[in-house]
């Protein structure tokens, strides 16, 4: 049984009456084993059912329970209430999202970003769909920490450069743009670095490197962001230098 | 959509709500800093080609306790931006000598040796001998 009290303190936006957000506070009953997730579930099931969020697995692998928790981005289901409340555990939307009702975001700048950036295998000639395209340990291992990526936004609501430029790509699209780029099945690298390497791509990035420090699954964003510069770099260049051959 | 959304508003004071981005803000302004040092080591090299009364008057002015102070901040922001740096080359663009790349402890640890082998050099050349 739950011996422990622990107040929530949330930030609550109802469009259709509130003219800006306002935090309100909950009592919550609290065991060791409880997630911030628990204490939101609790306030939705006894307290208050008018209060809105995100949820679905409950083990870190939707990536749809994102939210600032003390001013951190993480993912509720995640985060045991004990590890981060002195007293008082704040809660707020995810940063850098428009906020359509309490801790739910308006996510759909980010997918057109990602959209932009083909997060899917591109080729020219797809050839005999029967058969499977296999691929080598190592060819997997060439894309896999990126491929872990949860479009949890977490990355975005810690990227500072996110906050000041909304037109910035941003770090998940990037990564997940790496991740294709890398895939030895693809073909798309081109259309995406053509992409990346504009005014609202990857040269945005000044590597604070928060994304990378808040991101559930350890995808490194930051250094895919730099991976990329790189890669951009060297297709200018090779565009530069032999315009003939301009190709990946 | 048809909900209102309220839009996201950048709060004064961002950089102070996390270390990290006070680290990052500092070395930001360090790498301005550091194109200010170089400003003032030209205006040296022009004081000097002026005459010896300028370089003195230059050096007199940079010996006043004000200036000396402000070189102090500039100097200590300049060591934390090549040190920060020096944490990020490694992260930033991982060197692929090998099947794994190196370790950005390991690009820091050879990047802060050689500057400061290279700051000793160049120490011993002005003040050692020669």
């Amino acid at each position: 049984m739950a011996d422990r009290e622990v107040v929530f303190r949330v930030k609550r936006y109802r469009p259709e009456r509130d003219a800006k957000p306002a935090y309100r506070r909950y009592h919550i009953p609290y065991r060791n084993d409880m997630v911030v997730l628990d204490g939101l579930n609790y306030i939705k099931d006894t307290l208050d059912p008018t209060l809105t969020f995100r949820w679905s697995c409950r083990m870190g692998i939707c990536g749809s329970c994102g939210a600032n928790v003390n001013g951190q981005p993480r993912l509720t289901c995640g985060t045991y209430i004990r590890d981060v409340h002195r007293g008082v555990v704040t809660i707020d939307p995810l940063a850098n999202f428009p906020i359509i009702k309490d801790l739910v975001v308006d996510f759909d700048d980010f997918l057109n970003k990602l959209a932009s950036v083909k997060p899917f295998i591109v080729r020219e000639e797809w050839g005999d769909l029967t058969k499977e395209y296999l691929q080598y340990p190592e060819e997997v291992e060439a894309y896999r920490q990126q491929s872990m990526c949860i479009n949890c936004m977490l990355c975005y609501a810690a990227c500072p450069v996110v906050g000041a430029s909304p037109h910035f790509v941003g770090p998940a699209a990037s990564a997940l743009a790496l991740r294709y780029i890398r895939d030895s099945r693809d073909e798309g690298a081109d259309a995406r670095l053509e992409r990346l390497n504009t005014k609202s791509g990857i040269w945005e990035c000044t590597f604070v490197g928060e994304c990378s420090v808040v991101c559930p699954k350890d995808v490194d964003p930051a250094g895919a962001i730099q991976t990329l510069k790189f890669l951009a770099t060297m297709r200018h260049m090779r565009r530069l230098l032999m315009p003939k051959m301009a190709s990946r | 959509m048809g909900a209102r959304l309220y839009p996201w508003k950048r709060p004064r004071g961002w950089w102070l709500r996390n270390p990290r981005y006070l680290g990052f803000q500092l070395r930001e302004t360090g790498g301005v800093v550091s194109a200010l040092y170089g400003l003032i080591l030209l205006n040296m090299l022009r004081q000097l080609q002026v005459g010896e009364s300028a370089y003195t008057a230059f050096l007199d002015l940079m010996r006043s306790p004000p200036v000396l102070f402000v070189n102090l901040v500039l100097f200590a922001l300049v060591i934390y931006h090549a040190i920060t740096w020096f944490i990020l080359i490694g992260k930033a663009q991982p060197i692929r000598f090998t099947a794994k790349p190196i370790p950005w402890k390991t690009a820091f640890g050879v990047n802060l040796v050689l500057w400061l082998g290279v700051s000793g050099a160049v120490v011993y050349l002005i003040f050692g001998g020669f």
